[in-house]
């Protein structure tokens, strides 16, 4: 599986220079709770990377660490060549977006994008030439002299991306900067913000907890839980090569289907659970609990070809509705585990009760050991 | 944000004045009314007699206390104590307002029983209890003198040390409490942002912590000035005729010469003082230097 993730390099990591954030084996505890254990992660230059992950699994302490609003216990952080771990965050020229803005209200629009250039001692000519021009960027020229108190959430927003790029950080953090917006206007600004950070090539650390703003906008995911990092890797690799049952279950929806081993061979093993005999690629040796997990969408109706498919038969639970497309609970009679079965366009036979046969590929089979404690 | 408008008040969300009938109004009522009569008719009643003298109508009362080198210097001694009295607390006050706003827990608990508990013993009471530990064989003089620091016990009660030390004592409180409720409303995350952009502890204070406290500080500096500008028992237990106050004048003019007009005039003259500074510090409060919304 590895393999195959290392054999799909996308176009864009090419161009980054590797290792231009380098995060070394970092450790923060608060207290007696480790929220972050031993973590590394390596980020090219003008990259996006997003953290992903629930509340709580150490994104924005992450996040603040690299910034310098926090101290390690353990560890370095590196940008550039320069260690940045014993620096003090006014001296490190990180930008950071803030998930409320955290824009000045006591000062206007321009004077709130000026602040930075006024700190650092840019000449106020200049300095008005680039509010002008971050204005621009951000197509907010109207507001210049606007009390920020004034915007709408999304104004606040261009506004608190453009006071953190005008002092032309080595590196940005936005910390869930979409969060308090509305579904629409969250999905124009994910494209518009990808757009100006392309555009002005600044590598970007984007801590969010909502999976498809990761998808969407990232070069890379780092998928994260309970301190540490459980993949990272592109977008598809997250998605359709999950490294852990955590990612798979985190990111995107998916079935799973507990089950014991009983045999393998050519690099697949064949899985006994309540829905009959699964194969699966993977090695695993007989006997060993895993858990099988599949996508909706490569599941289908009907009947596959043995070798290439798994096909299994059950009762039809639920359905569920949702315009372009229809989510099918599907499951045994015996048994509690259901499949998740997503199709485009729904059979007319189809309702709750019905019974149905349905397949997907051996290949779009990923076995994960079972968890601890989980008996399923 | 109007803090000191709001009768130096703890809250901090302002909504846009409108001049339509609001029926909650009337729950103020017993308020207003006990206040117009405990307060307002005294002081219009105490305006009528500074005009007037066993004559008729007279300012002869204003004449003695604007016109003699002796009340000027009194009213001047008001003032020094009473701008004393609001720096050093400023000074002592901000930062522990802001410890008290940015501490969680039970240390919180402890700052907060530490810096109010005080206001629940009487004024008397305490700059009493000051007095004793002042006293030559008080434990200050103890102290000073077994450390080596000094040979032999120095006078500290009636001195106007003493009288800062205990205007101070009292009064810090009153400055802590305005300057907390801003402090507690500040959004910590503007701090973070203005290191973000690479402005170092002294720029941020500058420019965002001081701005938006500036509220804080106009009331806290207000009510302070406004109640050390009066104050009576504390200078008079701790340093009697020595320094001579407004409010000991006014309380000799009633009690001891019954000069009644000089009274109501000196009581007026700091009326005026006190209303002044408070326009004064509403005003600033809304324009450019403290904060705009």
């Amino acid at each position: 599986m590895s393999q195959q993730a290392t054999a799909l390099p996308p176009e864009a990591e090419a161009q980054h220079e590797p290792g231009y954030l380098a995060v070394s084996n970092v450790t923060k505890r608060f207290g007696a709770a480790t929220v972050l254990d031993s973590l590394s992660l390596s980020v090219g230059r003008a990259e996006f990377v997003s953290l992903l992950g629930p509340s709580g699994c150490g994104k924005t302490t992450l996040l603040r660490l690299i910034a310098g609003l926090l101290a390690p216990d353990q560890g370095a952080i590196e940008v550039g060549g320069r260690d940045l771990t014993r620096v003090a965050a006014h001296r490190r020229n990180i930008g950071v977006v803030f998930q409320n803005y955290a824009l000045f209200p006591h000062l206007t629009v321009a004077e709130n994008i000026a602040y930075g250039l006024r700190a650092k001692g840019v000449p106020k000519a200049e300095q008005a030439k680039k509010v002008a021009d971050a204005l621009g960027l951000v197509r907010m020229e109207a507001f210049a002299d606007r009390a920020v108190t004034a915007l709408s959430g999304g104004q606040q927003q261009r506004i608190a991306v453009a006071r953190a790029v005008v002092v032309e950080p080595s590196l940005l953090l936005l910390d869930e900067p979409f969060s308090a917006l509305d579904r629409k206007l969250r999905e124009t600004m994910q494209i518009e913000l990808r757009h100006i950070l392309r555009d002005l090539g600044i590598t970007s650390i984007f801590v969010t907890h909502d999976q498809d703003e990761a998808l969407v906008m990232s070069d890379r995911i780092a998928v994260m839980n309970e301190g540490r990092i459980e993949h990272l890797g592109t977008p598809s690799e997250v998605y359709a090569r999950p490294k852990s049952l955590y990612t798979m279950e985190f990111v995107g929806q998916s079935s799973r289907i507990g089950g014991v081993v009983t045999g393998g061979r050519d690099g697949l093993v064949e899985i006994d659970t309540p829905f009959g005999l699964i194969r699966a690629p993977g090695h695993f040796l007989s006997g060993s609990k895993v858990v099988v997990g599949v996508r909706p969408e490569a599941i289908a109706a009907g009947e596959g070809p043995a070798g290439e498919y798994n096909t299994v038969r059950g009762t039809v639970a639920e359905v569920i509705y949702f315009g372009s497309r229809t989510l099918l609970h599907f499951r045994t009679a015996q048994d509690d585990d259901r499949l998740h079965v997503e199709l485009n366009r729904l059979p007319d036979t189809v309702s709750p009760g019905v019974e149905m046969t349905v397949r997907w590929r051996v290949d779009d089979s990923r076995v994960f050991p079972a968890p601890a404690g989980d008996d399923r | 944000m109007t803090l000191a408008r709001d009768d130096l008040a703890v809250a901090s969300t302002a909504k846009p004045a409108r001049w339509s009938f609001d029926a909650k109004a009337l729950i103020a009522a017993p308020g207003l009314i006990f206040m117009g009569l405990a307060f307002a008719v005294p002081v219009l009643m105490l305006i009528g007699d500074s005009f007037v003298d066993r004559d008729g109508l007279s300012l002869a009362g204003y004449r003695k206390v604007l016109g003699d080198p002796y009340y000027i210097g009194i009213i001047g001694n008001s003032l020094q104590l009473a701008c004393i009295t609001t720096a050093v607390c400023l000074a002592v006050g901000y930062p522990a307002a802001w410890a008290l706003a940015r501490i969680r827990g039970v240390w919180q608990v402890i700052l907060f029983a530490l810096i109010f508990l005080p206001l629940t013993v009487s004024i008397v009471v305490k700059t009493f209890g000051l007095t004793i530990m002042m006293r030559r064989d008080g434990i200050i003089n103890f102290l000073l003198v077994n450390l080596g620091f000094i040979e032999r016990p120095m006078r500290l009660v009636f001195t106007e040390f003493s009288l800062y030390f205990g205007m101070v004592n009292v009064f810090l409180p009153f400055m802590i409490l305005p300057l907390y409720s801003v402090m507690r409303m500040l959004d910590p995350r503007l701090l973070d942002a203005s290191a973000s952009l690479g402005a170092g502890p002294v720029h941020t204070f500058l420019r965002v912590t001081l701005p938006l406290t500036m509220p804080g500080v106009i009331a806290g500096g207000t009510l302070v000035f406004s109640i050390s500008v009066a104050a009576y028992v504390t200078p008079g237990l701790l340093v009697g005729d020595r320094f001579m106050t407004m409010s000991q004048v006014m309380a000799k003019a009633y009690l001891n010469i019954r000069d009644f007009q000089l009274g109501a005039s000196m009581a007026v003259i700091m009326l005026v003082i006190s209303a002044a500074l408070i326009l004064a510090s509403s005003y600033l409060v809304r324009t450019p230097g403290g904060e705009r919304r």
